[in-house]
């Protein structure tokens, strides 16, 4: 052993408590690893939302579909980043596909990916501009005509049966993206409640809370990105689809926390041989990120605040302060229990007699400053992707003049228009 | 049924199939020409992976070689409480020495915070593993100054149960036990101070060694009786309560 590794050791030690494994001091999936999940769920929340309207038809929540849609692409395209920048060597990424291994569950992330990527976002967002890529090829000069026409793949039909299809499409695809939803982050939480040495992770109750804290992940974001988008356009806001969206998240996140607690309860209840290090972990390195981040701040606190709204009749101003807090307040929630999972599982030793620290970087590819350019690149795609194609319905949402008038309620709204004519002009 | 054979395909349909089928002989065609035989056999990339791990340099040398030039250190070694670690746990990769011992020569701790990575008084290790707390443990002094590294052993016996059995000692204090002398229970030999794991010292081997003070006629006035007669049936008191820690107070 040399003199410097001995001192490096020396040093780490000091950030063990108890007992550990040598190979256990350092934390090795660090926030990257807590960031793909948190993406991830993002995307299938996303997706569950835009279903709403055109599998259950929920006509509220039309004028967020389609920007749900297009987040839900934004962040699956980044979603892979924060895996390849921490596995390093992101050019051999292309190897799990083309030399795949069936009998690992982790090179199977590539294919789960590639089907929802294409077969369901990719296709479906496809299906449903077609008609507005074609219209905006033809009125737009190069090189963004040519960017539309390959974008519609040089398609020009434009004919009513043609977008009849197109709808119809749209509908058959969603039905099979609910599922491929499901299984894109019931997958993800697969991946970490089918490791049987991680008592902290094994669970099969892992992908399905993976799943719903998903859903609220999903809906709340479109919901606070609806929020701040429709102002910044000079739109006010359509109240019936955000009371819709909180609806729908109160519910989700209800959902969510049982599911949560049963986990908690099951654990307490079982008390296996690693329930002692478990709460002493719990209840000191991970006290702040799981009861005060996650439950307190992520999910009581704005369960609060939608149950305060839906039973005290508030002012209009008063609900978009609520709903806009408890959404940023969720997503805060989310992010914690990503962390409490990834960096929770591994602070504990498999002795179960000692626990390590986890000491992010700031700079360095697995640092801070790429944690936050990671989080942020979807939104940069995002405003790409709306800038190319933009996602309003215009008669979706009231203009400025009538945001001043009395709250639309939903019987006053725009009729349905999930079979209303696509927005772009018709220079057909 | 014929109506719907022969109706014309829609343009999208055709588009799209177009576009899946060149991503799809892309893909062929990069995994037919691209990529090297060894990636897709798994038996031929077993085999490449297990020779090119083969080819790697050896860094370690193995405690056979030491044997070699060391002989006595290494007989000393064998016969001491480190006999159980390789000279490269301690001396680092010895490779390159081995090859050439004048021009690589090994590294050999010699400063405190080399031992303490295995003797820091820790809770967790098992008991009767020699643990020092370094801040109060002759600060300052290396340990090999008092100890011979290949055969450590204390430069002198310890006089106290705790310097190797702090845990029980500590938990013994603060417990209903804490006035009896762990020789009230234990009968130590001499020689379990010198060599700890050869000689043991002995446990209450029956249930009338409890009852002296837990029997229905001790006279021992705050030690809670039990009929023994009654209690407990075949077992050891110690099989059931921790003597060190047990219940009540």
């Amino acid at each position: 052993m040399n003199e410097e590794l001995l001192h490096n050791l020396a040093d780490l030690s000091k950030q063990v408590w108890g007992y550990i494994y040598p190979n256990e001091i350092e934390v090795h999936w660090s926030i990257m690893i807590v960031l793909y999940p948190y993406l991830t769920g993002l995307v299938a929340g996303a997706f569950i939302l835009a279903s709403l309207v055109k599998v259950f038809r929920v006509k509220e929540v039309q004028p967020a579909y389609r920007l749900a849609m297009l987040t839900a692409l934004s962040f699956l395209l980044i979603a892979p980043l924060p895996l390849l920048l921490h596995l390093g060597h992101p050019e051999r990424n292309f190897e799990i596909l083309l030399t795949p291994n069936p009998s690992s569950a982790m090179a199977m992330f590539g294919f789960v990916y590639l089907w929802y990527l294409m077969v369901v976002l990719l296709l479906e967002i496809w299906f449903d501009f077609r008609r507005d890529l074609i219209v905006w090829g033809r009125a737009a000069s190069w090189p963004l005509s040519w960017f539309y026409r390959a974008a519609s793949l040089f398609s020009n039909d434009i004919s009513d049966a043609a977008v009849r299809f197109d709808k119809k499409a749209v509908q058959v695809i969603t039905v099979i993206g609910i599922p491929s939803a499901f299984l894109l982050h019931g997958y993800v939480g697969f991946i970490f409640g089918s490791i049987k040495a991680n008592p902290w992770w094994s669970s099969v109750l892992i992908p399905i809370v993976f799943l719903f804290s998903a859903i609220v992940s999903g809906i709340s974001l479109v919901l606070l990105l609806y929020m701040v988008i429709t102002p910044l356009r000079g739109k006010s806001l359509n109240m019936a689809c955000i009371d819709k969206i909180a609806s729908f998240l109160f519910y989700a996140v209800i959902v969510d926390f049982s599911l949560e607690a049963l986990d908690f309860i099951h654990r307490l209840y079982e008390s296996e041989e690693s329930i002692k290090i478990l709460s002493h972990m719990v209840t000191g390195k991970l006290f702040v990120s799981l009861f005060v981040m996650q439950v307190l701040l992520g999910m009581v606190l704005p369960l609060g605040m939608i149950v305060l709204v839906k039973t005290v009749s508030c002012s209009e101003d008063l609900r978009k302060l609520l709903y806009f807090t408890s959404a940023i307040l969720i997503q805060m929630g989310i992010f914690a229990t990503r962390w409490n999972v990834v960096i929770g599982g591994q602070l504990f030793s498999k002795s179960f007699l000692g626990l390590t620290t986890y000491k992010m970087e700031v700079l360095g590819l697995e640092g801070l400053l790429v944690a936050l350019v990671v989080l942020a690149l979807p939104l940069v795609v995002l405003a790409i992707l709306i800038k190319l194609m933009p996602p309003w319905h215009d008669e979706d949402e009231p203009g400025p003049a009538a945001a001043g008038e009395t709250p639309a309620t939903p019987a006053e709204l725009p009729a349905p228009t999930a079979s209303a004519p696509a927005p772009a002009p018709d220079v057909a | 049924m014929k109506s719907l054979l022969f109706r014309p395909v829609p343009e999208q349909i055709t588009r799209l199939s177009l576009a899946f089928a060149l991503l799809a002989s892309g893909v062929f065609l990069v995994r037919a020409h691209a990529i090297p035989q060894t990636w897709l056999d798994r038996e031929y990339h077993v085999k490449s992976t297990l020779e090119r791990e083969a080819n790697r340099p050896r860094r370690f040398a193995g405690a056979q070689a030491c044997t070699e030039c060391h002989e006595d250190q290494v007989k000393e070694k064998a016969e001491g409480n480190h006999r159980t670690l390789a000279c490269e746990t301690c001396h680092g990769a010895a490779g390159k020495h081995v090859e050439d011992p004048t021009e690589t020569k090994l590294f050999a701790p010699r400063l405190r915070d080399y031992c303490v990575l295995c003797h820091a008084y820790d809770p967790s290790r098992p008991t009767g593993f020699p643990q020092i707390n370094p801040a109060l443990h002759n600060p300052l002094k290396p340990c090999i100054e008092c100890h011979k590294p290949h055969a450590p052993v204390p430069p002198e016996t310890p006089k106290e149960c705790a310097a190797c059995h702090g845990e029980i000692e500590r938990t013994k204090a603060v417990s209903s036990h804490a006035a009896l002398a762990c020789t009230a229970c234990h009968d130590a030999p001499d020689a379990h101070k010198v060599t700890p794991r050869l000689v043991r010292p002995t446990k209450p081997q029956n249930r009338e060694f409890c009852g002296k003070c837990h029997g229905p006629k001790s006279e021992e006035k705050k030690a809670p009786r039990v009929d023994l007669a009654a209690h407990g049936e075949r077992y050891l008191c110690w099989q059931c309560h921790y003597p060190h820690l047990p219940e009540g107070k």
